[in-house]
């Protein structure tokens, strides 16, 4: 079944906004709760301190997914480098996709990128999923040199799927056009391609936020052997 | 060496990184894995009543699974070396060469060999214990483990207690080289510049706690890349030092060169006196639960840091005391190699040994700072010390408290300017605890516990932990009464705090 992983700084009082509770309600959710401890401390240490309110918040955010009809489990890691962290958990459990928890409301559309070297089959084949037989609308985003039998194709799969598609062309660079793009709808599904644009994603708090978009962000793995590569 | 047991390690390695897999059976957040082992050892109370959290644990390459959660491993080689070599390099090529210099001549580069002979008898069977097992606290986790709570509590302790030590020692020589750069700026202190040496190391002592506490930016990154910087340059003054003395390239320098004192008494005593320089190794087995692929990269780091280290400093004195005449060494002190540096390529030379001696003895500052935090949660929570020692701060998630038992007396001995007595208490106190590593290696083995089982293992049986153990313990021998008192009296304290607080706590084996 499609996977989610779901990383949550769980002490510093994020939690998985009621929108993104409910668009995941198709996928199997993983909560990764995490906490990044400096270098001056152990992370043993900051276990031994705050576990039990890390696990009881993690514990209050699965019970959100029962209660909206959906099913979460949890794991909680305390790490000095956050990224490594969702990567490695990412690989271990071979999720599909992992998400990026923003505020959002009930989600009605969704913002679909088509740049940069991505495996589109992939990405369609997980919004059909994760749209399930909701009545969401993707926006295709084709920008910079997305050849055009390429959103053609993923616009014409999305449809047979019953999926209400549209097509936005856009000639600015890729980067631009998704953030040009980005205030009009709930949430955003990227492919994991490019490395400037997963740099904005895991940067900065005030790098997200000048970009204007505050929602989720919905990011599809690329393609992973099947056996576990991180202790290759 | 590191792959006589190849075989066994991939195995072992093939086993537990399946752990995750099967035991994360997500829903379930107590993992099969993680039940108590068949060996469960009663750990009694200390006089509080308070126990020691002995939590069983599954450790794999990249991540500890401990309670309900898991603890990322995300130091890599780089990071060990860095902090192995960052901790050392700064004594022994800033501090040293002129006073050991001025004592022997040339003859300390063998004072140096010696110590790092020595150093590497001790790095072996760490690197062993620290394989078996990955977890914070270092020499004070295997003693304690491995021979029992008196000797735990005594080690856990004076360890902390000769970090204390080392770093105030370090924060004097940064005091030294401060007062040299302000001279190279124009700023000359000529009424009283002791006071003003510890002035800057009480106020430098004060800043890296107030930092330590407060700051969360990440400055392992800033590490790495001072210690890779400072390699560099040494590599550069160090190979003009060795053309010129070999008369290759000719810098004018004055025909004095250093005696030598060839005898194996003051060769020793020097030895004794610049063991400080090495006591960074031990320092990687303090954060081994932080080390990703600890069964390799533990090893490499304690033993790659202490062979780089040797070479370096060797290279340093020979330089030093072709250069100058032991007269000339004694007189410049804690920054001869300044006027090395100033002998050998003028002005720009003198500059370059300022800046690599402030970066050095910075970093060997704030690496000491945070193995002393480490070392206080280690034996805090074997419920050694009270709880709140390792309470961690909410607002900067530091452990304010551990950190704060560190900065405090840092501060109060910086503003000793005792080089030599910080210097040698340092030494005795880790020279102790390296001493009873190598013991509790050998008992470890004689033992045979269930749960031991390194991916490193010293090759020879036990001779090299016993010649390592003979060693440290030896080497003290060569010590200033003085220091041996101050050491001898920190023990006997810390024996008296196991007494009253900690007699009921059973720790060895406890894993």
């Amino acid at each position: 079944m499609t996977h989610v992983l779901v990383p949550v700084a769980v002490l510093k009082g994020s939690t998985v906004s009621g929108g993104l509770i409910d668009l995941l309600g198709t996928l199997n959710v993983t909560l990764l709760g995490y906490h990044v401890v400096p270098e001056q401390t152990p992370p043993d240490q900051a276990r031994a301190q705050f576990e039990e309110r890390a696990t009881n918040a993690l514990g209050n955010i699965a019970e959100e997914f029962r209660v909206a009809g959906g099913d979460a489990y949890y794991r909680m890691v305390f790490t000095g480098n956050r990224r490594k962290t969702i990567e490695r958990v990412a690989a271990e459990i071979g999720v599909d996709a992992y998400a990026i928890t923003g505020v959002t409301g009930a989600v009605e559309s969704l913002l679909v990128p088509l740049s940069g070297e991505i495996a589109v089959s992939r990405i369609v084949g997980f919004v059909t999923t994760l749209i399930g037989d909701r009545d969401i609308v993707v926006t295709l985003l084709a920008a910079g040199n997305v050849p055009e039998s390429r959103h053609d194709e993923a616009a014409t799969t999305l449809e047979t799927a019953g999926v209400q598609t549209e097509t936005r062309v856009s000639a600015a660079g890729p980067f631009d056009a998704l953030v040009d793009a980005m205030p009009g709808h709930d949430a955003v599904v990227v492919g994991e391609a490019a490395p400037s644009l997963s740099s904005f994603l895991f940067g900065e708090k005030s790098n997200r936020a000048a970009a204007a978009f505050v929602g989720p962000v919905l990011v599809v793995r690329r393609n992973q052997p099947e056996t576990d590569t991180v202790h290759s | 060496m590191f792959y006589a047991h190849c075989d066994d390690r991939e195995t072992i390695f093939d086993d537990t990184t399946s752990v995750p897999q099967s035991i994360f059976n997500p829903m379930a957040v107590d993992h099969p894995a993680m039940a108590p082992p068949d060996t469960k050892v009663e750990t009694g109370r200390n006089v509080e009543g308070r126990a020691p959290e002995i939590k069983p644990t599954v450790e794999t390459d990249e991540v500890t699974l401990a309670g309900d959660s898991e603890l990322e491993r995300t130091l890599g080689l780089t990071g060990g070396l860095a902090i192995g070599i960052g901790t050392m390099i700064g004594a022994g090529i800033f501090v040293f060469p002129g006073l050991a210099g001025a004592e022997v001549g040339t003859a300390a580069a063998a004072s140096f060999a010696v110590g790092g002979v020595i150093a590497l008898f001790v790095a072996l069977p760490t690197s062993e214990l620290a394989t078996a097992m990955p977890k914070s606290g270092g020499g004070y986790y295997f003693i304690s483990r491995g021979l029992g709570t008196l000797a735990g509590t005594i080690i856990g302790l004076s360890l902390s207690l000769g970090l204390v030590f080392a770093t105030a020692f370090y924060l004097v020589g940064l005091g030294f080289y401060m007062l040299d750069a302000l001279a190279e700026v124009g700023i000359t202190i000529s009424a009283n510049p002791g006071t003003i040496v510890s002035v800057i190391a009480v106020l430098s002592g004060v800043g890296f706690t107030v930092l330590n506490v407060t700051g969360t930016e990440n400055a392992a990154k800033l590490q790495n890349a001072i210690v890779a910087l400072l390699l560099s340059m040494l590599v550069v003054f160090l190979g003009f030092g060795i053309a010129e003395s070999l008369g290759f390239v000719d810098a004018d320098t004055p025909p004095g060169e250093a005696a030598n004192v060839w005898s194996v008494g003051p060769v020793m005593s020097v030895a004794a006196l610049v063991f400080t320089s090495y006591l960074g190794f031990a320092q990687v087995a303090t954060v081994a639960g932080e080390m990703k692929n600890p069964g390799r990269n533990l090893p490499l780091a304690m033993i790659g840091s202490v062979l780089v280290v040797t070479i370096m400093y060797v290279l340093t004195i020979l330089v030093a005391t072709s250069v100058f005449t032991q007269d000339r060494l004694a007189l410049e002190g804690e920054t001869a190699m300044v006027a090395v540096g100033r002998q050998l390529l003028g002005t720009p030379g003198a500059l370059v040994i300022i800046a690599g001696g402030l970066l050095a003895t910075m970093s060997s500052v704030n690496a000491s700072i945070l193995s002393t935090s480490r070392a206080i949660y280690g034996v805090s929570k074997d419920a050694l010390l009270p709880g709140w020692a390792s309470r961690i701060n909410l607002n900067y998630g530091t452990p304010h408290v551990a950190l704060g038992m560190a900065g405090g007396p840092v501060v109060v001995l910086a503003a000793t300017r005792e080089v030599q007595l910080l210097a040698e208490v340092a030494s005795f106190l880790h020279l102790i605890m390296y001493g009873l590593i190598c013991v509790a290696l050998v008992a470890i083995r004689r033992d045979r516990p269930e749960w031991y089982d390194p991916d490193f293992r010293v090759p020879g049986g036990p001779v090299i932990p016993l010649i390592g153990a003979i060693a440290s313990f030896g080497l003290i021998a060569f010590m200033n009464p003085l220091s041996i008192l101050v050491g001898l009296g920190v023990i006997v304290v810390t024996s008296g705090w196991y007494f009253y607080y900690a007699r009921d706590i059973t720790l060895k084996g406890a894993v």
